[in-house]
């Protein structure tokens, strides 16, 4: 085993009842790394954190913490701690003494905690807050407190489960600047989890996609974004349009799909025979222009203002679902809800993605509810 | 501001209700009071005689120290074996949870008559003697299933997410239950072994079958109303009430207190995710 791996999961299998959550999940964490579990609600990934945690034990399987195997250690005897959903402070406490909980029930006393508690109050600016309440607390700031309480004990993994997700947007934007300065800071290691795509894109290190109870995907933000591995890690990470074409023709790395009763010329990057594939198409490739000006006939169904651009839903005749599309606000005029328009992308732009034993049942609708 | 019609009839039924629900508790507390030892109407005059004979009677001395011994020893018992019953219920496999919640909140339903014939069988059948004891062990079977129905609402009002926090960083489950468990349920908790020395301080049905040769302060009421009628009898029945609504005072400023603990947490939350 790799000596710098801080956490891994050997083949992590959890059952509910008749239930899969989680089917043989491994994954191995390195010191340090900041890694987000991301999917939609219901995907298995609050249940992977809290068998690592210690509060589920796995159905089958092992945990493993710096090549201890904590399997079936009960959660108060774990090198790990969490932060949760809603902070969960201790109301009958002040902010002080529910960051020295853990530090008390350990035994730690006199300056040595003295020190680390001021430490970890300091570490997420809360100086001068000792004496408050968590119902004279903010959101945000009860998150932080949270946060405190947790890394005073200098866990081996901080583990997060959705942290920022009862906050609001201006706060969760601020939250996430304090999370990667708290996370360069302390070089801890952090596994996170969260449904919110774009929290994941900009914190992480690394993102595993869950979906279904098993890993669609591990990478690095940047290879998630740009080479998604299947037609969900694509419409999860980025809201991609899924298409559902035909490949007439493959030559290399292009081909030529049936798409909307046309041919196009695009390019694969994977082998692909004739047959049923997906072709996978950011909103933010997709160009609109006034109608009969070649490409695909559509009509434009609706159209939201998004600051740097707008963003359209056009109905493409012989598409199960409306093309997403995001238009900068610069490229020409915007068009309007019962325009007709024509759809194009640089062929280049794309990705075709063959059918596999996995994806071929896959519905765009499955996840319509997540984010 | 509500528009209410305020019908005349309704108004005169109203008060009607409330004399004839409070005035005879007037009538008993006045004639506590009184000089000499009629119990009816005119009221002669005002004395503190009838406490005083009452207060030195050894069989009333005797009778109270009966009924504080039997509800003390009845709400120490409930407080420990109910908060015991109602935090194992909370972490009992979930199928479970309703039909044992059932089990032990039954026997509220079942008439003070039957409880009272049924452990006085019960207990002639294993040749336990009557006592103080026998009396604790009924109040007990009476008074288990209220301290269970409010400890298992207050424990379920919980939020689980703190005792896996407090578990989370390093507690034992024992020292969970003592920091984060307790130091927010205890009002309620309080509450209700104030309610369960009340009820237990005042019941008498149950009680009439299973005492012994001994009284307790509802059985010396009702032996002395057999033998003469004097104001004596006012008295302990004042004594009695006063107890008694002193208790559930106690019980209601520590609900008081534990809701607007709630509130301030609900508000926090509240301001939480506006702020």
């Amino acid at each position: 085993m790799n000596v710098q791996t801080r956490l891994s999961i050997e083949g992590v299998t959890h059952r509910f009842g008749r239930v899969t959550a989680l089917d043989s999940v491994s994954l191995a964490i390195e010191e340090g790394e900041l890694v987000t579990l991301l999917g939609p609600s219901g995907c298995g990934k609050t249940t992977l954190l809290r068998i690592i945690a210690g509060f589920i034990n796995p159905s089958e399987g092992r945990v493993v913490v710096e090549g201890r195997d904590v399997t079936g250690v009960p959660p108060h005897k774990r090198p790990v701690n969490m932060v949760f959903q809603r902070a969960a402070l201790f109301p009958h406490l002040d902010v002080r003494a529910n960051v020295a909980f853990g530090l008390q029930v350990a035994g730690i006393r006199g300056e040595e905690a003295d020190g680390r508690i001021a430490e970890a109050l300091r570490l997420v600016r809360l100086e001068g807050y000792e004496q408050r309440r968590a119902h004279e607390l903010s959101g945000g700031q009860m998150q932080r407190v949270a946060l405190a309480r947790a890394l005073v004990n200098r866990p081996r993994v901080l583990l997060l489960d959705e942290p920022l997700s009862a906050l609001d947007l201006k706060i969760r934007l601020e939250m996430e600047v304090e999370l990667r300065r708290v996370h360069r800071e302390t070089g801890a290691t952090f596994v996170y989890v969260t449904h919110d795509q774009r929290e994941a894109l900009a914190l992480s290190d690394r993102i595993v996609v869950f979906d279904n109870g098993h890993i669609e995907q591990v990478g690095s933000p940047d290879e998630i974004y740009h080479a998604p591995a299947s037609p969900f890690a694509a419409r999860f990470v980025g809201d991609a349009n899924v298409i559902a074409v035909d490949v007439v023709s493959a030559q290399g790395d292009r081909a030529v799909v049936a798409v909307g009763g046309i041919h196009l010329d695009v390019a694969s990057r994977v082998e692909v025979g004739a047959g049923p594939a997906w072709l996978v198409l950011r909103p933010e490739v997709v160009r609109l222009s006034s109608a009969h000006n070649g490409g695909l006939r559509g009509l434009v169904l609706d159209s939201a203002f998004r600051g740097t651009g707008f963003s359209y839903r056009v109905q493409i005749d012989g598409l199960a679902e409306p093309m997403k599309a995001e238009i900068a606000a610069e490229h020409g005029a915007p068009f309007s809800v019962g325009d007709d328009v024509s759809v194009m992308w640089e062929s280049s732009s794309c990705r075709l993605m063959p059918h596999t034993a996995t994806n071929v049942d896959y519905h765009q609708s499955d996840n319509e509810s997540a984010d | 501001m509500s528009v209410t019609q305020r019908s005349p009839v309704t108004f005169v039924v109203t008060i009607l209700a409330l004399v004839f629900l409070y005035v005879p508790l007037a009538v008993v507390v006045l004639f506590s009071f009184h000089a000499t030892g009629a119990l009816s109407f005119p009221f002669t005059g005002f004395s503190f005689r009838w406490y005083e004979e009452t207060l030195s009677s050894p069989e009333f001395r005797a009778a109270l120290w009966n009924s504080t011994v039997v509800a003390l020893s009845v709400s120490f018992f409930t407080l420990i074996l109910g908060t015991m019953a109602a935090y194992g219920l909370m972490r009992c496999r979930p199928r479970l949870r309703a039909p044992l919640a059932a089990l032990f909140f039954l026997p509220i339903t079942l008439p003070g008559l039957f409880v009272g014939i049924s452990l006085l069988v019960y207990f002639a059948r294993l040749g336990v003697q009557l006592s103080f004891a026998t009396v604790a062990i009924a109040h007990f079977v009476f008074v288990f299933p209220y301290f269970f129905l409010i400890a298992t609402a207050a424990l379920d009002r919980l939020d689980p997410a703190l005792e896996e926090a407090a578990s989370d960083l390093g507690a034992s489950p024992g020292t969970v239950f003592r920091k984060v468990t307790l130091p927010q349920v205890w009002p309620i908790l309080a509450a209700a072994t104030a309610l369960s020395f009340a009820l237990s301080f005042d019941e008498f049905i149950i009680t009439f079958f299973v005492i012994g040769p001994d009284s307790t302060l509802p059985m010396f009421i009702f032996s002395k109303l057999r033998r003469t009628v004097d104001p004596s009898i006012n008295v302990v029945s004042t004594l009695l009430m006063a107890i008694t609504l002193a208790l559930w005072a106690v019980a209601f400023i520590f609900v008081l207190r534990a809701a607007r603990g709630r509130a301030r947490r609900a508000d926090a939350l509240l301001l939480g995710g506006a702020s």
